[in-house]
């Protein structure tokens, strides 16, 4: 029997859960964006009215304003879109033991084995979209169909009220004729390697000779090519399973643009940081320190070394991401953010291989001193200590990544392995 | 009729199983109001704006929507 999975959105989410929380905010331009004075200022949602006047997610909240100079912008409150989408979720699961979130708006329900307990599909999904409705006051639009992908690009059509059905019958006609670029994992750069062959639509992307693409783009060529042909066979994960992450990490956007690696070292002792605490948090360690900066000229390029033993200490992460800086950014163009994660991530062991060529006992020094920090911000708030450093500007490192930032995208596979 | 969030002090009953049961609605100015009976107890969004535990109530007998949002209540009122 065919699976049966639906995808349910909530329609721009944090303008949503804003407009749910001040009706008022229903009748005037209002947008839902980073703050302004410490520069991640891009739009994050918006509402139908400032969708009038053309203003886009993902643009600066400068370009909104001058296009709209009468736009409402409200910084974020993650707290409350964690708090009312986990509600919402709470709906979901009421219908399946499968409910799979993807980011905080997105979900997958595979309804295949509750189909003996509640019925018809689409009338529950129907009945989902009420209920969300009339009990958390959100609209969201769902998609029907066999596998993932398809159900998501379902509740992409945003049909009002009632899901829209992707079958093995009508999806060539329903589903080939969108653009490339709205499939799961076929960003910018990828639309245009596909447009470089001709490629526009999905359809053309299916009937595309699979063996082509996978010449051209590898495995993920041949993902795509089974994603525009319904061959998506990723499960929905189970309620609550928690998958260990694969790598970790934060980055920043500066509130001034460095063009130094002296000026740039302190941001990094926060990121470092805030990366160690949070895989001792995780309980892991790994082997792969990467660093991901962008240009004030908006490139981002990244870089990554292996070091010799596994590591959660923030001194270590430092050493390696300064030394990956200093070898990769020349600083001609001056460096506007910065991010650091680790990877290749292994359970932190009780037993540890000594290496010859360092010094151990410093090692140990460096690792209770972090674990120390952690305790004492644990209890007395991030601020209650700080690397003297970060002193020095203090309004480029006054951030707390790990606590501020704590709502990610995630990744379709989360660690899983495709299935062709 | 227009209807305005009012966030008031509300006096309950714990039962011993975990039920909430609102007795009475503190106003500002030091009156309160009996609620005379909870008609019903369901989740639902507001007009006024936010979401949560909605109790319809009988108030001197008038019907009046109290709500628990998060860890606050508030009241779709008919005054300012």
């Amino acid at each position: 029997m065919d699976r049966m999975i639906m995808h349910i959105d909530i329609n721009h989410c944090y303008a949503q859960i804003e407009e749910m929380k001040y009706p008022q905010l229903r009748e005037i331009p209002m947008a839902v964006g980073g703050h302004e004075e410490k520069r991640h200022g891009i739009i994050l949602a918006k509402n139908d009215p400032a969708k009038k006047y053309g203003i886009l997610t993902g643009e600066s909240l400068r370009e909104a304003r001058e296009k709209c100079p009468d736009l409402l912008i409200i910084p974020p409150a993650y707290d409350d879109y964690i708090y009312y989408t986990s509600l919402v979720k709470s709906i979901y699961r009421e219908y399946s033991d499968h409910v799979e979130s993807f980011g905080l708006d997105e979900a997958w329900i595979d309804y295949t084995a509750s189909q003996h307990l509640f019925g018809d599909p689409v009338h529950i999904a129907e009945e989902i979209m009420h209920r969300v409705r009339k009990e958390i006051g959100l609209d969201v639009s769902a998609g029907l169909s066999w596998n993932k992908v398809f159900a998501k690009l379902g509740s992409d059509m945003k049909v009002k009220g009632s899901p829209a059905v992707i079958t093995r019958e009508n999806y060539r006609e329903k589903v080939w004729p969108l653009d490339a670029s709205d499939l799961l994992y076929v960003g910018p750069a990828t639309t245009r390697k596909l447009r470089r062959r001709g490629i526009h639509t999905i359809g053309e992307l299916a009937q595309y000779p699979r063996v082509y693409l996978k010449g051209a783009m590898g495995a993920a060529g041949e993902m795509i090519h089974a994603f525009a042909n319904g061959e998506d066979t990723s499960p929905v994960a189970e309620n609550n399973a928690w998958l260990p992450p694969k790598s970790i990490g934060n980055s920043m956007t500066m509130i001034h643009d460095v063009s130094s690696a002296e000026e740039v070292k302190p941001v990094c002792y926060v990121l470092s940081e805030a990366v160690a605490s949070r895989m001792r948090s995780h309980g892991m360690e790994g082997d792969v320190v990467s660093v991901s900066m962008r240009s004030a000229g908006l490139n981002w390029f990244g870089c990554e070394r292996k070091i010799a033993q596994p590591t959660s200490v923030s001194m270590e992460i430092l050493h390696t991401a300064m030394e990956l800086i200093r070898g990769n950014y020349d600083f001609s163009v001056p460096m506007r953010a910065v991010g650091i994660s680790v990877s290749h991530l292994n359970p932190a062991g009780t037993y540890r291989q000594m290496n010859l060529f360092v010094n151990e006992e410093a090692r140990e020094k460096a690792r209770r001193s972090d674990l120390a920090m952690d305790e004492i911000r644990d209890m007395y708030g991030f601020d209650s200590v700080r690397r003297a450093c970060t002193l020095l500007d203090r309004p480029l490192t006054d951030f707390n990544v790990k606590d501020d930032h704590t709502v990610h995208p995630v990744g379709y596979f989360q660690g899983r392995k495709m299935v062709l | 009729m227009e209807l305005y969030k009012r966030y008031v002090d509300v006096i309950l009953r714990q039962q011993r199983s975990g039920k909430i049961i609102p007795m009475y609605i503190c106003w500002e100015n030091g009156k309160q109001y009996k609620i005379d009976k909870v008609l019903r107890a369901e989740r639902r969004a507001s007009a006024v704006g936010g979401c949560g535990m909605r109790y319809t109530c009988m108030i001197e007998g008038k019907q009046r929507n109290l709500f628990l949002e998060k860890d606050k209540w508030f009241i779709e009122s008919h005054q300012p």
